[in-house]
């Protein structure tokens, strides 16, 4: 009788969570392991009535699957992109977004793309980076569009693949941006005549690129202001191939007159971590703490009022109130805007409208960041980024690109400022 | 008259509770196959996907129901499974030789087994104490050999490589070769016995002949061996490797052996099946919730609630029918 | 006499298995009513019904007069009826005053704090009340014997002065002091007024200490005894439902044992247990070890099975060595423990997998190859040759009776066909039917020249059955009696103490 009373129990708490999600999911977000979830779009009311007859734009009158490949889903950044996606351009386009969940490695990368494509997804753009070369290969295999958002091929990934039919292209901080994020946040500091830093070095130790190219920026900064070296080398590619050559682990050292004076990497979260963190911040020596991500995370809870902190991330309510409060005083980052080229590339490609290079291959876009050195500005860049009714790329911005010539396509993306932005709204 | 029809009815509650997770699994099936009707999925690519998502911890945790069954478990299954492939891909890397990468998954996963086992008997401890030290130690290793041996994050084996053998059937093939003979030495062999047996009641097991230590080590053996294939059917499937690779697995073993109806503690209710239902109904369960677009969290819960149903269920059942006496 | 218990029309079943058949029974104040019955009889399912352990699917309890219907066992006890289990109820792991006072912690609370002191000298307290004054409280339980726990359990009860008090079958595990602790109680229990239900086995004993005596058989009561009707044939005949036919023991006396030797111990020591012990066993021989419990003789069964090792001394079978327990199955010895539940069946496996386990050798297919038939047909000669009642073989051990339990440990060793089986305690918690069973059996496996290493605590048995007895104390061997109709227990309890 007990055990009856305990069976029911459990059932009833499934039937309710069932209950619970069915209109969860009828209303928006969704996702499910170990790949993906489908968003049903409710836009019946709001979507515009944008039809294939009328040919000045998308066709709305046929529902498109796209899937979506992120690798982290719970960094601002990732949520920021999710809410564009979800908050916006579902709503204004018929088109319904199946996120993946976190995804570990290569395998949970090629799962999630099986369950987009069992799902009859017609395209995927990816924010996931374990396999690329294996999720072009299985989309093109598999007759579904691909496309990398926020970052890019190699070179190499990019001669084998820029004539894949179903390979559109990428958009996203090519690692020369990357290079130049890092190199003019340290010269920022380095110009007001600062000479001890502490810095965060993030997925480095992981041979993560964009934090290494980064890193490397910082430290080349450091090296034309100190006049000096850092493990030997002072310019770009001397640079990258120094912290390759030391594992990309990096270490606290002199440069010249100026001195790194701590270095945390990794996203190890633990004790030892924090008290490795904390350390750096608490060198009374240490006047400008930079971060090649995550500096919000890392050091914002350490740092000393006199101390200065630079990040390059993304923007949030959070990071406002910290450039408000002087917390944070550089922050180069990403606009959650920044991904709408790519759907809509993405969205005529699917409708028959590929936009492809003057030599007829994928293309691949650099895009960089926008960057604050105020309260104020970090304050006008959030109010855009992160509003659901006229950000950074509105419906109509982006209805241009539709079956758009590559030059103006181009053209659209690399003007990524804010004012360049603003005057493209315009 | 009405003994015999109690009789019966017995029978028939306790032919339910055995063959409950079967049962579960065809009505997941049953699910799966209506919602993909409704929601036009694309029927044999997801069969296709959910061969290629459940082998490896289908071929994984049948091994493994050789330590469940002792009352055991092994946390370090997941990190054994991803330095075993590390080390195959290596090896292929340096050979160009399919099978040779084949045979080094399996050596180096029977290689880890056997330490944990052995070492555990040295130095008397519990099986499971090991297998905790031997995480640690895995985990550090394939951050060892990724900084060693690859491009720095990962360890990868050409795509085109593996692209002949990543189809279902070949996986297919391995999965019933493997699973075949685990079923032989579980069903038809001394050795399942007396790992039953054993698991049951270890003091009285000893007091019956049976060496503890040398049916730990053959289980961690068999075990090693499905890792070994895992790691190959890893590599077939992802071939780019990394320090999180199968990191997931571990969990995914545990939980594939306890839903398809293994109870926690081993014993001879023990079944070598359950890997084999647990595991297939987990991804059908996935792929149940995929098509009803549930929220990643909402699903989890949904899992979590499931999975305290069946152990509810399957303790219900070996709880009942006992007098006191 | 007041009624303090009244059950009227009690039945429950478990499954398809009928425990109580409409049962009613009631006991007095100030008077020891026994239960006796068979294994599986619904003695203990009715009492422990009436001391909470669970409920009755249908019928009436009274306790004093009033409706009774206790929720659990500590609300039972709380209400004045206390029950002592034969199987252990104590928590191995925490002190003996922590089990004394077990969900009673908070009359000892002190702040935020349990004043530990405090509960030690109550419990001390308790234990010395029941003439258990060897065991200190603070002790960890899990330290203490089978018998010191068990005292530990008495005492749990007792410091709660229960009116009603129900001992399961307690005095057949312990020691003589033990039981002596027991019938104290029992005894001062009865001129306080208060009621006793006392389960046993052991006829004499339950003859002797009751004054009304209620037979059970399969779920129903047989009769009800007055003192002036006890006869032993009588109440025998009540509980089997037939008479028993030919003798109980052995009845032949002068008959030859095998002059081959086939186990020769010399100069076995280990520790406190086992000093200096030498002996023969002979083919066809029943050797009887008796002595009080903690004389050494169980450590004695275990080392000659390998399971522990002397550390002086050596033992050889057929002129071989053992090493461990795997040798000795080799060598044709098998053992059936003391401890039934724990070391000699796996309960929750069922008999086919308990009997076949010991026998894998006997049936695989070259030695390897395990066939369902074979199996099947192994372990059903078994069940069937020691009429083990059962469902089918596929039953689980946890689901039998104590003395089908046991069947079930003698199968495991009777299907190897065992040259020596050493059998501690084998009638331990067993009804006369099954114990007439095993020492048939054990006769055969005599006759059939195989031998047996009997040891027990119930010198009856010992007497009964065995060629030769060897008695120890403390260890050492005290002295060796001959098969003799003319032995009785009083020669052997002198040598004995």
């Amino acid at each position: 009788m007990k055990n009856g009373m305990k069976l029911t129990a459990l059932l009833m708490a499934l039937v309710m969570t069932l209950c619970a999600c069915g209109t969860k999911g009828n209303e928006s977000t969704a996702s499910a392991a170990p790949g993906t979830s489908t968003e049903a779009p409710g836009k019946s009311t709001e979507a515009p009535a944008t039809t294939a007859a009328e040919k000045t734009g998308p066709d709305d009158s046929k529902n498109v699957k796209i899937g979506v490949l992120v690798s982290d889903v719970t960094s601002a950044e990732a949520l920021a992109f999710r809410a564009y996606y979800e908050e916006y351009i579902q709503k204004q386009y018929n088109v319904t977004f199946m996120y993946s969940d976190e995804l570990a490695d290569a395998a949970a990368e090629a799962s999630a793309i099986d369950n987009f494509i069992a799902n009859n997804c017609k395209a995927i753009i990816s924010f996931a980076s374990a396999d690329r070369p294996a999720q072009i290969e299985t989309c093109e295999s598999n007759g579904v569009y691909y496309a990398v958002a926020t970052g890019t091929l190699t070179d190499e990934q990019y001669e084998t693949y820029k004539n894949y039919k179903y390979y559109v292209g990428a958009i996203g901080p090519d690692l020369m941006t990357e290079y130049m994020a890092g190199y003019d946040m340290a010269k920022y500091y380095l110009d007001q005549g600062f000479t001890k830093f502490g810095m965060f070095g993030g997925a480095t130790p992981y041979y993560t690129e964009m934090h290494i190219y980064r890193a490397a920026g910082m430290l080349v900064a450091m090296c034309e202001a100190g006049k000096g070296t850092y493990l030997g080398a002072s310019d770009m590619g001397g640079m990258i191939g120094a912290i390759y050559g030391a594992g990309c682990q990096l270490t606290p050292a002199k440069i010249g007159s100026v001195e790194l004076c701590g270095y945390v990497g990794g996203y190890d979260f633990d004790d030892a971590w924090f008290g490795k963190l904390a350390a750096v911040a608490n060198d009374p020596n240490v006047e400008v703490l930079l971060a090649v991500g995550s500096g919000q995370t890392a050091f914002a809870g350490f740092k000393q009022a006199s101390q200065k902190l630079g990040d390059i991330d993304c923007y949030t309510a959070d990071s406002v109130k910290l450039m408000e409060s002087g917390t944070l005083n550089y922050l180069a980052g990403k606009f959650s805007a920044s991904i709408g080229p790519i759907f809509m590339a993405v969205l005529s490609a699917v409708q028959g409208h590929p936009i492809r290079n003057a030599e007829g291959n994928a293309f691949a876009i650099g895009q960089g960041y926008w960057v604050a050195t105020s309260a104020e500005e970090a304050k006008e860049y959030y109010a855009v980024d992160s509003s659901k009714t006229e950000p950074a790329y509105t419906r109509n911005m982006l209805d241009k690109l539709y079956n758009a010539s590559y030059s103006d396509f181009e053209a659209f993306v690399k003007a990524y400022s804010f004012e360049e932005i603003k005057g493209l709204a315009k | 008259m009405e003994n015999e029809k109690k009789i019966r009815k017995e029978n028939v509650k306790a032919a339910v509770f055995r063959f409950a997770p079967l049962g579960g699994l065809i009505l997941l099936f049953g699910i799966f196959m209506a919602l993909a009707v409704i929601k036009d999925i694309n029927i044999p690519y997801s069969f296709k996907n959910i061969v290629n998502q459940s082998v490896v911890v289908v071929v994984a945790a049948t091994g493994a129901v050789f330590i469940y069954t002792l009352g055991s478990f092994d946390i370090s299954l997941g990190a054994s499974l991803c330095v075993s492939a590390l080390i195959g891909a290596m090896a292929y890397n340096a050979t160009k030789s399919l099978p040779v990468m084949l045979l080094t998954c399996v050596g180096v996963a029977v290689l880890i087994s056997l330490t944990s086992s052995v070492l555990a008997s040295v130095f008397n401890l519990p099986v499971f104490v090991t297998t905790i030290a031997m995480l640690s130690l895995l985990s550090a290793l394939a951050l060892v050999l990724i900084g060693a041996n690859g491009t720095g994050d990962v360890i990868q084996v050409p795509a085109a490589a593996v692209r002949g053998i990543n189809n279902v059937w070949f996986k297919l093939i391995i999965l019933a070769v493997y699973l075949g003979m685990c079923v032989f030495l579980f069903d038809f062999m001394k050795l399942g016995r007396r790992e039953k047996f054993q698991g049951g009641n270890p003091v009285c097991a000893k007091l019956t002949g049976l060496n503890g230590k040398r049916l730990a080590i053959a289980a961690f053996a068999i075990a090693g061996v499905g890792v070994g294939l895992g790691a190959f059917l890893t590599i077939t499937y992802a071939p780019t490797l990394s320090r999180n690779t199968a990191s997931s697995v571990g969990m995914d073993i545990i939980i594939s052996i306890v839903f398809g109806g293994m109870p926690v503690s081993g014993g001879a209710r023990s079944k070598i099946y359950s890997a084999v239902i647990g595991a297939l109904s987990m991804t059908m369960l996935n792929q149940i919730m995929l098509a009803l677009s549930l929220d990643s969290g909402v699903g989890q819960i949904v899992k979590a609630i499931i999975f305290l149903l069946v152990v509810s269920i399957s303790m219900s059942n070996s709880k009942g029918n006992i007098l006191p006496r | 006499m007041t009624r303090t218990v009244e059950i009227k029309n009690m039945s429950k079943r478990f499954g398809p298995t009928v425990a109580l058949d409409n049962v009613s029974f009631e006991a007095h104040g100030g008077e020891i009513l026994g239960l006796i019955g068979e294994n599986g009889s619904g003695k203990s399912t009715a009492t422990s019904i009436f001391a909470g352990m669970q409920r009755c699917d249908s019928g009436e309890m009274l306790f004093e007069g009033k409706a009774w219907s206790p929720v659990s066992m500590t609300d039972a006890l709380n209400k004045g009826v206390g029950m002592i289990v034969q199987e252990s109820g104590t928590v191995a792991g925490i002190s003996v005053a922590e089990n004394i006072f077990l969900g009673e912690t908070k009359d000892f609370r002190k702040g935020l704090f349990i004043d530990r002191k405090r509960m030690i000298e109550e419990a001390q307290k308790a234990l010395d009340g029941i003439g258990a004054d060897h065991i200190r409280a603070d002790a960890v339980t899990g330290t203490l014997d089978f018998q010191d726990r068990k005292l530990t359990e008495i005492a749990k009860v007792m410091v709660k002065a229960p009116r009603v008090l129900v001992v399961d079958e307690t005095t057949t595990a312990l020691s003589q002091k033990g039981r002596d602790i027991i019938y104290t109680i029992m005894n001062r229990m009865k001129e306080e007024g208060k009621t006793v239900i006392f389960i046993s086995h052991d006829l004499d004993e339950i003859m002797e200490k009751c004054d009304r005596l209620t037979v059970l058989r399969d779920g129903k009561i047989i009769r009800t005894f007055e003192k002036n009707e006890f006869d032993p044939d009588a109440i025998r005949t009540s509980m089997i439902g037939r008479e028993i036919e030919g003798s109980y023991y052995r009845a032949d006396y002068g008959e030859e044992t095998g002059k081959e030797i086939v186990l020769r111990a010399e100069g076995l020591c280990l520790g406190d247990q086992l000093k200096d012990l030498s002996f023969e066993l002979h083919a066809g021989e029943i050797l009887g070890v008796g002595g009080l419990s903690h004389c050494g003789m169980h450590t004695l069964g275990k080392v000659l099975f390998g399971a522990e090792k002397a550390e002086k001394g050596s033992f050889t079978v057929k002129g071989k060595a053992v090493r461990n327990e795997a040798e000795a199955m080799r060598l044709g010895i098998g053992y059936v423990a003391k401890d039934r539940d724990t070391e000699s069946l796996c309960t929750e496996a069922s008999i086919k997998d308990n009997i076949a386990v010991a026998g894998l050798d006997r049936f695989a297919v070259k030695n390897f190859l395990i066939l369902p038939g074979k199996e099947k047909q192994y372990v059903n000669e078994q069940v069937q040759a020691l009429s083990i009642k059962c469902r089918n073989a596929d039953q689980y051990v946890s689901a039998l009776s104590g003395g089908n339990k046991q069947k079930v440990a003698f199968g495991k060793w009777t299907g190897r066909r065992s040259e020596i089986l050493i059998l501690d305690c084998p009638t331990r918690g067993v009804d006369i039917g099954v114990k007439q069973a095993m020492y048939r059996l054990m006769d055969r496996i005599r006759k059939e020249g195989r031998s047996v290493l009997l040891i027990s605590e119930e010198l009856a048995e010992l007497i009964g059955m065995s060629d030769r007895l060897l008695i120890m104390k403390d260890g050492r061997l005290e002295k060796e009696f001959k098969r003799d109709p003319e032995l009785t227990e009083a020669d052997v309890i002198r040598c004995m103490i």
